[in-house]
């Protein structure tokens, strides 16, 4: 049957539709990274716009050499590798007990969990604890407070659970006991959804701010979104006190070392971003379903 | 009994970090001083409530909060369905696997790297949107500083963000439409707009009632890191809202009783509304629980 006008007309305006929203979401990105390659006399005209004009990677000089992005940058690597490792384990202990039928208690474990989605505390109190207990200015306190997610919690239980009852049975009849049975049989089964979890942390990780505001007063332990955050936030306030017109001996304009640093934040995610689509899409699917 | 001292430290983490702060709402209660701490500050009933909501400004905060969440929750709401629906046409494989990548890839960027993005382009100086704006227009215009275009640039964002990857929930859902029925409505001669009226949108119609439950439950929040970057002072009329409050009141200027008032609240009717919602949902036959 060959498709009818109308039909044909509407299929190429969904190519179209989807190939514009696409670029919509990339287009942008690629703009500040030729911001930051640019010339400063191009990016004042206003010239640059999807390719670098002259060439010119002073932006990343100036980036590395007159502010503190590489000590940020490492605190947010240390913060996100320990943070993941710390919730991966907490969220497979949590999980994995829950998956089992015999397990004493777990329904009432289980909606303690669940309705501390639906109610907490707040902002205040949890501070306050954190106070209380001294983690004000250590990792830990960025670390503890969201140690499991209840989501990739539920996420992880509905795959423990659809593992087939068999292959619990057969490795019971050899002895296996529960630990074993969880790092040797459930744990590499599951090495898609463990992926899943790990990169959906590890992004929480790496882009935490709010709570390094929170709980980190001292700025040797910033990590690299508070940093990018401060320098943007001075490039406002420059914007909103204008004609500081200064700029004539400069090489460089506060825009396009911000848009050095967006991509310096930004390259780790992309570098590893295509090895793990492919699981997240699932890993979303599998948390979709359960509800 | 392994199995019990597997989950001892994730008892005793879900204690500390979620069950004790829950307690410690009391202090909303309290006139907080850090010499009594939580347990001994004295008790001043509903001081604290009645306080913020007597006060304008924290009438205003509340009302920026629902305002802003609700504008983004109904604007935002039907664009992920509307790219699922134009991804699930799509019969090149390439194509649709190339889309996807691209627009779920913003879902990753955290709101510093976003709002950076949007404070260069819309820079009045040499921002690009503003150069195409004074092209046209003949001047410039300062689209942060106007609490109009602030509004629609904060819609926007969001959606920008997000509606790529909350595509993915609806995809799912459109996988499980039986694909017989689709052949059955081209055989009765029904048209694509037609086929998407009564075959696509049914079969939506539990994942959108889902979504929607959860949007409930985020009326009542407008996440801080997004408002935080994008705010200024010139359209805080606007923008300042419950989080940046507790933020700026409670943390920086020690307030602490009367925002965890104002975050008990905020808790209080999040926790209302979600009920609310799923119970109308259950009446209909899908309910989250």
């Amino acid at each position: 049957m060959k498709p009818s006008i109308g039909e044909r007309v509407y299929l190429v305006s969904v190519y179209v539709v989807l190939s514009a929203v696409a670029l919509l979401c990339l287009l942008p990105l690629v703009h500040i990274a030729s911001l930051s390659a640019s010339s400063l006399q191009a990016v004042s005209a206003g010239s640059v716009t999807l390719f670098p004009v002259d060439m010119s990677l002073a932006a990343y000089t100036q980036l590395f050499e007159s502010t503190p992005i590489l000590a940020s940058l490492t605190n947010s690597v240390i913060i996100t590798v320990v943070g993941v490792a710390l919730s991966m384990v907490f969220t497979i202990l949590a999980a994995y007990p829950l998956t089992r039928s015999y397990f004493w208690g777990r329904r009432v474990f289980m909606f303690g969990i669940v309705f501390t989605m639906l109610f907490s505390g707040g902002l205040i109190p949890t501070y306050l604890t954190i106070r209380n207990l001294e983690l004000i200015n250590t990792y830990w306190s960025l670390w503890l407070p969201g140690l499991v997610s209840v989501f990739n919690l539920m996420v992880l239980r509905t795959f423990i659970e659809n593992i087939p009852g068999e292959i619990d049975e057969a490795s019971r009849i050899d002895g296996c006991g529960e630990w074993r049975y969880l790092l040797q049989i459930v744990l590499p089964l599951s090495m898609p959804v463990l992926a899943t979890l790990a990169l959906f942390y590890g992004v929480g990780y790496w882009n935490s701010f709010f709570s390094v505001l929170m709980y980190i007063n001292d700025p040797a332990k910033y990590n690299i979104a508070v940093l990018v955050q401060q320098m943007i936030q001075s490039q406002m306030m420059l914007a909103q006190m204008n004609g500081l017109e200064s700029s004539e001996q400069l090489i460089l304009s506060p825009e396009m070392v911000n848009s050095a640093a967006i991509i310096i934040m930004v390259v780790p995610m992309l570098v590893i971003y295509p090895f793990l689509q492919k699981y997240f899409v699932k890993g979303v699917m599998i948390g979709a379903v359960k509800g | 009994m392994p199995l019990f001292l597997m989950f001892i430290p994730v008892i005793a983490f879900f204690v500390i970090f979620k069950y004790v702060p829950m307690g410690g709402v009391v202090i909303a209660f309290k006139k907080y001083n850090l010499m009594d701490g939580i347990v001994h500050s004295p008790w001043v009933g509903f001081d604290n409530f009645r306080l913020l909501f007597s006060t304008p400004t924290t009438v205003q905060i509340i009302r920026n909060t629902l305002m802003l969440s609700l504008m983004s929750i109904i604007i935002g709401f039907p664009f992920p369905i509307i790219l699922a629906i134009l991804l699930n046409e799509v019969r090149h494989m390439w194509f649709k696997r190339l889309v996807q990548t691209l627009v779920y890839l913003p879902h990753f960027f955290s709101w510093i790297i976003v709002s950076g993005i949007i404070v260069t382009i819309f820079s009045q100086q040499n921002g690009i949107v503003s150069g195409w704006w004074e092209s046209l227009t003949g001047h410039t215009y300062p689209f942060l500083y106007r609490e109009g275009s602030w509004l629609t640039i904060f819609v926007g964002s969001g959606v920008w963000k997000e509606a790529g990857f909350s595509a993915i929930i609806y995809l799912a859902a459109l996988t499980n439409i039986d694909p017989t029925l689709y052949e059955a409505a081209s055989i009765d001669g029904a048209s694509k707009w037609k086929q998407i009226r009564h075959v696509t949108l049914p079969g939506l119609q539990v994942t959108i009632v889902l979504m929607l439950i959860l949007a409930m439950g985020r009326v009542m929040e407008v996440g801080f890191d997004q408002i935080y970057m994008l705010q200024n002072s010139t359209v805080s009329d606007v923008s300042e809202v419950i989080s940046t409050y507790i933020y700026k009141v409670g943390l920086m200027g020690s307030q602490f009783s009367l925002t965890a008032a104002i975050g008990l609240f905020e808790s209080l009717v999040a926790l209302i509304l979600v009920l609310i919602t799923n119970a109308i949902a259950r009446r209909f036959g899908n309910g989250l629980w």
